[in-house]
């Protein structure tokens, strides 16, 4: 069953490019903060554009070596024609590399559309106000290149899509406060990034598939340590099936690729546009948004709720808004009594082994 | 060279010494301001100090602050002990020094770290690290932070709504400032401080463009000490007056065809920032004839102000800030534009690991100036105050080979 997941992901440009000679138009989008509810209303397929565990090669020659190995990965593989199927990207203001990233992409990758949402940080009225006229712009100038109107009923659809795709993972997370959860770590992930590929009315049809197939499984005692993971994103799924290996479940997170990305519905409203803006402008923050406090007191309260016994926290390495986090995070988590470990990657976890060993002794330490 | 010993050097310009004396009367009234308990604000760079400054608050700067410790060379223990408590090497050494300089409670002035702040002003428009930085000041001074957050393009127009948001900011800013100082805003007061702003502004920007006169009649070294008054006095009256003498001695110098640096053989742009505590780079180039004629890190600090609608023309002079909104595309033209009317032959790019966003798309800039133009870039990789991954000879190298590349086409 997760094989399907699984397949859908590594299969994804094949799957994207079959769409492409079928006449429909993909876009690709870079965090979590972009209204991908609007790029479907548009009839256009979002994707995420995620990087990849191959040798890095044509990326080196634009971004100088402090440039963290995600935005270094997505490059490449743009550069490689790996993303050649794209007919737009869209980025919104997350945080400084991303926003960079759109004009090395618009100069060194032929793509036909490019859109930028000057996103606020803050969460007050005036920022929820100003992300309306954001996404608006951007409804607009998706209406421009497809040639169509989109109008509210289409949104709204869409709006109601996606917050089922999003109920539905809820609540298959929801299923890790078990005390044998019927889905490990890793393969709650698999699950996580078919959907960042795959057409929504598709994806939640697998899901449902999968929700009531776990309904009826009886998972076996596992006696394995609960562990909540956090930081922004990584490629390598593998990292979270060599904590299992060694003795550890991830139960919870705090990912950027993870709840972060479907913990917060959209509130339906008259103003379907307004409704998305307070959805992404309210949603639990990322680092690169302010005050970011919140997430770490959210973080707090889901080790409560998830009976997490360590956090492992996964930091890209040069992304600044976590970095600048970590001490902060590293003080409130030994307020709270909660054994914590630190891992810096640069992605392609060739550091496997080293990270292995880390884990493992951070692993015996909880006991 | 002993400090002794520099400040016997006579320096070429008249101005040299009323900036020396801005500064210290600045150093000395803050701490002044701190012993009479008057409210000290800590801003981030390119944040709206005008608003301090009509409210009668104080304002440090922890950037500037951090350039003057590196050319203390105090810097690298500074981000030492940032680095002890916790806080990533690749982090942003601005950020870094700060840290470790309250830690240490050690500065280049009287021996300490810089007064405390009552609050705590911060944007992100330049770069995000900012508003992380000052979060962890708003944790360990437990002040009150306002972040004047925005809404940016990147190589397209500033909306009006994006505009109304960092005005609307403003409005609240003053609210803010207002309530943790007990002083009174008034509006004619806070006019006539962007006036001197803007004027400050105007005639640094008329310095600027003075540069295009062969052979440049300013220094690189001149440009960038002399920013001190418009980043840190940007409303003070004395850093207009500063302005119109230093703008007015630069005319004269211009029009007598006198050079900054003798034999300017070829006209160089600077991206970005200067490496703070290794100035004698500019000396470095100068001495192979090598003068900076065009940079935009001043630039990024300039900026007018339309006074008649004072929130909206402040947010605009700090949200359309070309340097701050736009990517490869844009900031290659940009640069193109510059190399022509600079008569630039060279570009020199420092790659400053400690800002990834202004440092990132360089190459891509590098290439697209050359293809273009045929303008050839060297890019040098270090830090801008932190010296200890400095490598004299590596730089140097880079400069060379740019150099040579001149001279054959000369």
């Amino acid at each position: 069953m997760i094989a399907d997941f699984q397949e859908k992901y590594s299969n994804r440009h094949q799957i994207a490019g079959q769409w492409k000679k079928d006449g429909k138009k993909v876009f690709g989008y870079f965090c979590g903060y972009v209204p991908e509810e609007l790029i479907s209303a548009a009839g256009i397929i979002p994707v995420r554009v995620l990087g990849s565990l191959d040798t890095v090669s044509l990326a080196d020659a634009h971004l100088q070596t402090f440039i963290c190995a995600f935005a270094r990965s997505c490059l490449d593989q743009g550069l490689k024609g790996v993303y050649d199927y794209l007919d737009g990207i869209v980025i919104s203001k997350t945080c400084d590399i991303t926003r960079k990233m759109l004009g090395i992409w618009a100069k060194n990758i032929n793509i036909p559309f490019t859109a930028f949402i000057g996103a606020p940080s803050k969460r007050t009225e005036s920022a929820r106000d100003c992300l309306t006229e954001e996404f608006r712009d951007l409804r607009s100038k998706l209406e421009e290149f497809t040639g169509k109107k989109i109008d509210d009923d289409s949104i709204n659809r869409s709006i109601e899509i996606y917050n089922k795709s999003r109920q539905l993972l809820n609540e298959l997370y929801e299923m890790k406060k078990a005390d044998n959860p019927p889905l490990s770590g890793s393969e709650f992930y698999q699950v996580v990034k078919a959907g960042f590929v795959t057409p929504k009315e598709e994806y939640n049809e697998m899901l449902s598939a999968l929700k009531a197939k776990l309904a009826s499984s009886k998972p076996s005692g596992d006696g394995k340590i609960r562990l909540m993971v956090s930081g922004s994103t990584f490629e390598d799924v593998n990292v979270l099936k060599m904590i299992e290996d060694v003795g550890g479940n991830v139960v919870a997170d705090d990912l950027c690729i993870g709840r972060r990305y479907f913990r917060d519905l959209t509130q339906p409203a008259s103003d379907p546009i307004r409704a998305l803006a307070d959805r992404y402008q309210m949603k639990i923050t990322c680092p690169c948004k302010h005050p970011s406090d919140e997430r770490l007191y959210r973080l707090i309260e889901d080790v409560k709720e998830y009976r997490v016994q360590g956090v492992i926290s996964i930091v890209q390495k040069y992304c600044d808004t976590h970095l600048f986090e970590y001490p902060y995070m590293r003080d409130m988590l030994q307020k709270n009594d909660i054994p914590f470990l630190y891992l810096e990657t640069e992605d392609r976890m060739g550091e496997e082994g080293q990270f292995k060993t880390r884990v493992q002794a951070f692993l015996e330490m909880m006991g | 060279m002993s400090e002794k010993k520099s400040a016997k050097v006579k320096k070429r310009l008249k101005t040299a010494g009323k900036l020396g004396k801005l500064m210290d009367d600045y150093y000395k009234e803050s701490a002044v301001v701190k012993a009479e308990k008057k409210p000290v604000a800590w801003l981030t760079s390119v944040a709206p100090v005008e608003v301090c400054y009509a409210l009668d608050v104080f304002p440090l700067y922890p950037e500037n602050y951090a350039t003057m410790c590196s050319a203390r060379k105090l810097s690298a223990e500074f981000c030492a002990e940032a680095e002890a408590k916790g806080f990533s090497p690749d982090l942003c050494s601005y950020a870094l020094n700060s840290f470790g300089s309250i830690y240490l409670d050690k500065g280049p002035f009287m021996g300490k770290g810089l007064p405390e702040p009552d609050m705590l002003i911060a944007t992100e428009h330049a770069c995000l690290s900012m508003t992380k930085w000052w979060e962890v000041l708003a944790r360990h001074y437990n002040v009150p932070l306002y972040v004047v957050d925005a809404a940016l393009p990147i190589d397209d127009e500033v909306t009006s709504y994006q505009v109304k948001y960092f005005a609307d900011q403003l409005r609240e800013l003053v609210e803010f400032v207002e309530e943790h100082s007990g002083n009174k805003f008034d509006i004619d007061r806070f006019k006539e401080v962007l006036g001197y702003s803007d004027e400050a502004s105007k005639l640094f920007m008329e310095v600027g463009d003075l540069r295009k006169t062969i052979p440049s009649p300013v220094s690189p070294v001149e440009i960038f000490t002399n920013m001190f008054p418009l980043v840190t006095l940007a409303g003070k009256r004395e850093s207009t007056e500063f302005y119109r003498e230093f703008c007015d001695e630069i005319k004269a110098l211009a029009e007598k065809k006198v050079p900054a640096v003798p034999n300017e053989k070829y006209r160089l742009l600077w991206d970005l920032f200067p490496v703070w505590y290794n100035l004698r780079l500019f000396r470095y180039m100068e001495e192979k004839g090598g003068v900076v004629v065009a940079d935009v890190y001043a630039t990024a600090f300039g900026g007018r102000i339309d006074i008649s609608r004072p929130f909206e023309g402040l947010a605009e002079r700090y949200v359309a800030n070309p340097i701050l909104t736009s990517g490869v595309p844009n900031l290659t033209e940009l640069y193109k534009r510059l190399v022509k009317e600079f008569s630039v032959d060279g570009v020199v790019f420092h790659s400053n690991r400690s800002c990834r966003m202004a440092s990132m798309g360089q190459y891509d800039i590098k290439q697209g100036i050359f293809d273009d133009l045929g303008v050839p870039g060297a890019i040098f990789e270090t830090d801008f105050i932190d010296p200890r991954t400095y490598s004299d000879e590596q730089v140097k190298d880079t400069l060379d080979s740019l150099f040579e590349i001149l001279e054959a086409r000369k």
